[in-house]
């Protein structure tokens, strides 16, 4: 412990109260206020309701969640499938290769999202490949955009897999192929949802590209609550954000079960 | 995004080496093995790749037709672009700057001066990071908006609130990596330099601080490059004071149809954010993070 | 079937890790690899399993070159010091994971089963069967890995320091059914690595002495201790103490006295070694006797342990507990039989 005197430490956890729950605990509040009101001017929301509930689980809004989870599933199954083939592959490799593959794989990272949708609307607004105005556009652009987070963790979690595992299957008289199913997949079970969980949550919350791409029949979540806000119907937004909050975080968890029985096997 | 600031750190860690390292194993990897990575990367080159060397093409090409550089001539000269610019970079680099001073700070007091629920709060900090970047503008509306809690100022509309908001949003990037180094310091250190009379600012200072330095350098690079990115936090704030190179973006293509324009404003940020993204993974690679 | 060291090199990045080795390990028989780390033994034996490449040389088993075969394609059975195993699988799933793998179309599933169920009985893990690995001790971890490695029958046997991990009283008492698996199991030859002599002395039939990515000897245990050939192999197969000394005429000279040994085949005048093992030296009068000063004695339990200084060189000598030990600083006699002392060629450092 830092701090030994025991005024000074409450003194550090005032100022860390101080700091922590108006940035980062008030402003999830706040939408989950809102979202709960119809008029908000003084220091709580007012004229509570659950009125904007009703708006934001039916018709367009139900539409927009449904085209959110199909886009944010399709892009993470995906990507998690070309970034764990390039992270098995990319293992195989010699060291100068496995870092130019690595290189690649991070680019879009680094590359803005709104220029990944930007780049995707050029390429594919034209034969031979004429997806504007599909909801195919907007899933590979998702799929672009999270493939570099599926690539990184998988190789993360490949690099700390020990080859003991690998050398004691392929000493029993395993091929590679067979060892690949039965003993590397497997153990990097659990890294693999965890890749796909924040692949789900990152494409449930892409607004950057969408907002460049989305046909009119194939509006996501974040598109909707960026409408709702625009025409400044701020509480209903708030409600439909509340809705992909907590989507996100139901598959999240789902997920996780999934993980926390993956590692216990 | 979360975990790319993880494994920035994970990285740092005792990476056995594979298969008995670099000598003999790897003359067996053959062919074979470029072959199988040849499908992830054609992939890749077909959906990323090649749509962004398309958009450097047609940031050459005017709509009046032929190959020049005039959309650069056009995009350089405007007062927009070079404000565009100028916003982002110092927003960027600004909110950087916010988020290590607070993530440190904060990272600090859980890990090292721990309270009932620091526990909980380091696991709200991984939640929060699965939440999309608008949705901090979005109660910021309500609290500093027009008609919000706070009043009817005009706050939100200039870039001190988007500057709010990047810090709020991305301190937690910063949090993680930062909490997962501390969590390897040995409290022994901490225990020996406090037993030898040190006081916590200078414990902090000389033992924390250079086992925090390639965590932190990850994590602030990571948020610059998100920061110099960042397109829904400003989107949201509806300010037209405010204008970043996304918003530039996707202004000139999507609201004026000028795409050669646009395309010339994205390859200048992607010149900017990769370049900077290079620069961090050469210059970490070298400090051996 | 046997397994043969053809001149094997091996290097990584130009650094030769293992150089020329030749060496042969009978069928049926156990061959200990002694040597501190660093000295080339876990390289050679993860040539016989195929994930070292040889720059040059080849590697043979049962007269089949297979140091062109993918590790899968050898047959063998391997343990190593972590044990690797599938934390994924149960017991019985991992001792079956080699079976399965090879889709053999002799072995049926009730056929797996059983070899299975024959495995663990063997290593007496049967009650374990469906469990997961992190559910069992160090040690039955141990046992899995063994039976992992017999279900596929295999014809030779790598362990790679596979005691390392346990403590103490359990080594001694996986060494005592490794033996028993041994015998039970007379056709199967095993390459034992380890860098501990009592494991190398107690389980091998022949033991290769590594050191500096050479072999510096081989031979029976007994070979090894009552005559080494080499200052190295004398100070890591037991204790010694290597006397430096000039070769006489029927004896040879150590700090100005005069010691009867057998001088066979050295040259008179040269400079030599000689090798003396602690428990062989006594204390008192008798024969080849030495004074000197004791420097230290340590008491552990059955024996004592002295230091003595004979004209600047500590000569070590275990014996039997004493009722009236001397005190640090008295002048003491040792001695040893001249049967009881080997003579080594000199200038070769040990350690």
């Amino acid at each position: 412990m830092l701090v030994h005197s025991r005024k000074a430490r409450w003194a550090v956890w005032a100022v860390f109260l101080v700091l922590f729950l108006p940035l980062f605990a008030l402003p999830l509040l706040v939408v989950l206020g809102a979202s709960f009101a119809t008029h908000w001017s003084g220091v709580l929301p007012s004229h509570l309701t659950t009125a904007n509930y009703r708006s934001a689980t039916r018709g367009e809004a139900l539409q927009a969640l449904t085209t959110s989870l199909l886009t944010a599933i399709t892009a993470s199954l995906l990507a998690l499938t070309v970034g764990t083939w390039a992270a098995l592959a990319g293992a195989a490799l010699r060291k100068r290769y496995r870092r130019l593959l690595d290189a690649l794989f991070v680019l879009p990272v680094a590359v803005p999202s709104v220029v990944v949708g930007l780049s995707v609307l050029v390429a594919f607004s034209q034969p031979p490949m004429l997806l504007n105005g599909t909801r195919w556009i907007v899933i590979v652009a998702h799929t672009v955009l999270v493939t570099a987070f599926a690539h990184q963790s998988v190789s993360a979690a490949i690099t700390r897999l020990d080859p003991a595992y690998e050398q004691a299957a392929a000493s029993l008289g395993a091929r590679p192929s067979y060892v690949l199913w039965r003993v590397r997949l497997p153990l990097l079970l659990p890294s693999l949802t965890a890749a796909a969980g924040l692949c789900f949550a990152l494409s449930m919350g892409e607004l950057s590209a969408t907002m460049m791409l989305y046909p009119p029949d194939w509006t996501p979540l974040p598109v909707l609550v960026y409408a709702a806000t625009d025409r400044g119907a701020l509480f209903t937004g708030s409600a439909v954000a509340v809705v992909l909050m907590t989507a996100t975080l139901l598959v999240l968890f789902a997920v996780s079960r999934v993980r926390t029985r993956a590692s216990y096997r | 995004m979360a975990e790319a600031v993880q494994n920035a750190r994970a990285a740092r860690g005792p990476v056995r080496p594979r298969g008995g390292g670099h000598g003999p194993d790897t003359v067996r990897r053959s062919r074979g093995a470029l072959l199988w990575a040849l499908p992830p990367v054609a992939l890749l080159a077909l959906f990323f790749l090649y749509p962004l060397a398309l958009v450097v093409r047609q940031s050459f090409r005017p709509d009046s037709g032929g190959t020049s550089l005039q959309p650069y001539a056009d995009v350089f000269a405007s007062e927009a672009f070079r404000h565009a610019l100028w916003t982002t970079v110092w927003l960027a680099g600004a909110s950087t700057a916010g988020c290590l001073a607070l993530g440190f700070a904060l990272a600090l007091v859980i890990a090292f001066v721990p309270f009932p629920g620091a526990k909980a709060v380091a696991r709200f900090i991984d939640v929060y990071l699965s939440f999309p970047s608008f949705l901090i503008t979005l109660a910021l509306l309500f609290i500093y908006g027009t008609t919000g809690i706070v009043g009817s100022f005009q706050f939100l509309t200039t870039p001190w609130g988007v500057l709010l908001a990047e810090v709020t949003y991305f301190t937690p990037f910063v949090m993680r990596p930062l909490l997962a180094a501390f969590s390897q310091l040995d409290t022994a250190q901490l225990e020996a330099a406090s037993s030898l009379g040190a006081r916590a600012p200078r414990i902090v200072r000389q033992v924390i601080l250079p086992e925090a330095l390639p965590a932190l350098a990850a994590g602030g690079s990571l948020v610059l490059v998100l920061c110099l990115n960042e397109f829904g936090i400003v989107l949201f704030t509806g300010a037209k004071g405010v204008t970043t190179l996304p918003m530039l973006v996707y202004g000139k293509a999507i609201l004026e149809s000028d795409y050669p324009g646009a395309c010339v404003v994205a390859v200048v940020n992607v010149l900017i954010s990769v370049g900077l993204y290079g620069l961090y993974r050469v210059v970490s690679r070298r400090a051996g993070a | 079937m046997g397994i043969r060291f053809d001149s094997v090199t091996v290097a990584y990045d130009g650094n030769v890790v293992l150089d020329s080795l030749d060496l042969t390990v009978g069928p049926g028989e156990v061959m200990a690899l002694l040597g501190p780390s660093g000295s080339g033994k876990t390289t050679a034996l993860r040539a016989v399993a195929g994930f070292v490449r040889p720059a040059s040389g080849r590697v043979l088993l049962g007269g089949r070159d297979v140091t062109d075969l993918p590790p899968y394609r050898r047959g063998i059975g391997m343990v190593v010091q972590q044990y690797a195993l599938f934390p994924h699988l149960r017991v019985d799933d991992n001792v079956a994971f080699g079976l399965k793998a090879r889709r053999s179309p002799k072995v049926s599933r009730s056929g797996i089963r059983q070899r299975v169920a024959e495995a663990l009985e063997m290593t007496g893990m049967a009650a374990y069967a469906r469990r997961h690995p992190r559910e069992l001790s160090g040690g039955q971890q141990q046992r899995v890995a063994i039976a992992r490695a017999l279900a596929i029958r295999p014809d030779v046997l790598l362990l790679d320091e596979p005691l390392s991990a346990l403590d103490a009283q359990l080594r001694s008492g996986m060494l005592a059914e490794l033996a028993r698996l041994h015998r039970e199991l007379p056709d199967v030859s095993m390459l034992y690595v380890t860098h501990d002599q009592v494991e190398a002395l107690t389980l091998a039939d022949r033991i290769a002495v590594m050191d500096k990515a050479r072999l510096q000897a081989c031979g029976t245990p007994r070979e090894l201790y009552r005559a080494p050939a080499n200052e190295f192999t004398a100070s890591f197969v037991g204790n010694a103490n290597l006397l430096p000394v000039t070769v006489g005429a029927g004896g040879v000279g150590f700090a100005g006295t005069e010691l009867k040994v057998d001088t066979a085949d050295a040259v008179a005048g040269a400079r030599a070694t000689l090798c003396v093992r602690p428990h062989l030296v006594g204390l008192g009068e008798g024969p080849n006797r030495l004074a000197g000063v004791v420097r230290e004695i340590q008491w552990r339990g059955a024996t004592h342990r002295l230091y003595v200084e004979v004209d600047g060189h500590a000569v070590m000598a275990d014996v039997r507990e004493l009722k009236d030990p001397p005190r640090h600083g008295d002048p003491v006699s040792l001695h040893f039989a001249p049967d009881d002392a080997v003579l080594l060629p000199a200038g070769m450092s040990h350690g």
